[in-house]
């Protein structure tokens, strides 16, 4: 009890840290509801893996004198977060294009990306000893100190994330759904599917930059799986999700910092948690 | 003469490098109920994605035109087409049709939502409007996506297969719809089908898509010539 206790009062050291995790919670289940529903889970496997060779990559570039042209204290941070989004980008956006000339086996082709970025990731970490601490520890999902002003860029970016999944919802709901229905609306179903794209690019970025790929596939996946049985609309799909991986980012956080265990699995443990509670309501439900 | 809602010209239509329609030539008169007839793999469903923006058209021009602008399209896929999984309601499906552009979520459109309200009514399916579309039968997703492409209010409405695997009552309904749309001529109707015993009587005229190309007449001259005889009698 003392030790949940720590966790409201104003001077706990992981404030930030807690923060963030909650509020990745919150935004990764928005756009992982487009996964579920285009039926690209195993994208949100691969995708964060592209994040963190994209993160490792950085850090290797670090010292080449390519961090000069990010700006301001904190630049390893933004040079790093460049490159999980330029990595999650590239990745989201030749998995499209694949999927949408329909070649080869979809699964295989999530696969090849995931077993490429995953040994990408391991290989520029070892050549570059600098990085390889705080790279091994995102692996595996151990909390990443954070900064408030880092998590005040990373809140901004993520309610632009957030406010751009409600104003456009009809138009990512109407692609998904239908997309030649879009079409012979005469709506620009591409630039709507790029927009979406890069919203699921920036917020896997945010996510693997500070709670790492484990618990960003968590988040992306199991809040939308436990809300949906229970959703009537795109809405409240969303929002339930939203609520649900918030709160297991919560509660993740709380337990791993009172049995003193590894946040981001924990985190992860705590939405499969809701899963079987969601299901097992679904099962007890009167039909 | 009635003025050309739809003019294909020197249309050549294909995909994955192979040729599916060469030299298409045809002016579908406004408000005419043209039923799209042809064997399997013959190209119907390749002329009207093409008709609606969704395949690529190699050489030639197609030209659709509304009233006053340009042509709004309805459009009703095969049902099986879309996913079961999608936790929206049929309401929200009807909905997709109306779209007109951008608007701030959550603003009210009270004619519009009559709009998609009496298209619900007609197909027989308003009582259902608060189910997720998900959880409704064959026919009832039928008669849903037919709702979904009146509430466009188009100018031409494509139709996949309407009749195809439905239950008789939601043949009925759709039959009876088909033949009010035809009695009002609004839209050019323009309907792909295999199995055409209960609906030729709707037809005006017929696009017969066979040997690699497409031609348009009128229902009675087309349908009695011998090969389409033969199609519809090998069941093709």
């Amino acid at each position: 009890m003392t030790a949940l206790l720590d966790l409201i009062r104003p001077d706990f050291p992981l404030q930030h840290a807690m923060y963030a995790s909650i509020v990745v919670g919150l935004a990764c289940p928005l756009v992982g509801a487009y996964f579920l529903l285009r039926r690209l889970v195993f994208w949100g496997v691969a995708l964060p893996q592209a994040s963190a060779a994209g993160i490792a990559f950085a850090f290797l570039l670090e010292g080449s004198g390519l961090e000069r042209l990010v700006s301001g204290a904190g630049h390893e941070r933004h040079l790093a977060i460049l490159g999980a989004f330029a990595f999650t980008l590239a990745a989201i956006l030749a998995l499209a294009l694949l999927e949408r000339r329909g070649r080869g086996v979809a699964e295989g082709r999530v696969g090849v990306v995931y077993a490429i970025t995953a040994a990408a990731a391991v290989l520029l970490v070892a050549w570059n000893a600098r990085g390889e601490a705080e790279m091994m520890g995102l692996l595996k999902g151990e909390l990443i100190a954070i900064s408030e002003t880092d998590f005040h860029h990373m809140l901004d970016c993520l309610i632009l994330v957030a406010g751009s999944m409600f104003l456009f919802q009809k138009e990512f709901l109407l692609v998904s759904f239908d997309r030649d229905l879009a079409v012979s609306l005469g709506r620009k179903a591409l630039g709507w599917d790029i927009l979406l794209y890069i919203l699921i690019g920036a917020t896997i970025s945010l996510g693997v930059m500070n709670v790492g790929p484990l618990v960003t596939f968590g988040l992306l996946v199991l809040p939308p799986m436990s809300a949906l049985p229970w959703a009537r609309g795109m809405m409240s799909f969303s929002l339930l999700s939203s609520a649900i991986g918030g709160a297991s980012a919560l509660a993740g956080f709380a337990a791993a910092y009172a049995l003193d265990l590894p946040v981001g699995p924990v985190i992860v443990m705590a939405g499969g948690v809701c899963l079987g509670v969601s299901s097992l309501a679904r099962m007890l439900q009167p039909r | 003469m009635p003025a050309a809602a739809v003019r294909f010209e020197g249309v050549s239509l294909g995909y994955e490098g192979k040729l599916v329609l060469d030299g298409v030539d045809i002016a579908i008169p406004a408000g005419a109920f043209v039923g799209v007839l042809g064997a399997n793999g013959s190209g119907k469903t390749t002329l009207m994605r093409a008709l609606l923006g969704l395949g690529r058209v190699r050489r030639g021009h197609i030209a659709a035109f509304g009233q006053g602008g340009p042509a709004r399209f309805g459009y009703m896929p095969q049902k099986e087409r879309l996913d079961s999984i999608y936790p929206i309601t049929v309401r929200a499906v009807a909905a997709m049709g109306a779209v007109r552009g951008w608007e701030f979520p959550g603003r009210r459109r009270p004619a519009r939502a009559a709009g998609v309200e009496r298209c619900l009514e007609d197909c027989g399916v308003r009582d259902l409007a608060d189910k997720r579309f998900g959880d409704l039968s064959g026919g009832q997703r039928q008669r849903v996506l037919m709702a979904r492409a009146l509430a466009a209010e188009p100018d031409i409405l494509v139709l996949d297969e309407p009749l195809a695997g439905i239950d008789a009552a939601t043949r009925q309904v759709i039959l009876g719809l088909l033949a009010r749309l035809r009695q009002e001529g609004r839209a050019t109707v323009l309907m792909v089908s295999h199995h055409i015993q209960a609906e030729r009587e709707l037809f005006s005229h017929v696009i017969w898509v066979d040997e690699a190309t497409a031609r348009i007449g009128p229902a009675a001259e087309l349908l009695a010539s011998a090969r389409a005889a033969e199609v519809f009698r090998s069941g093709a």
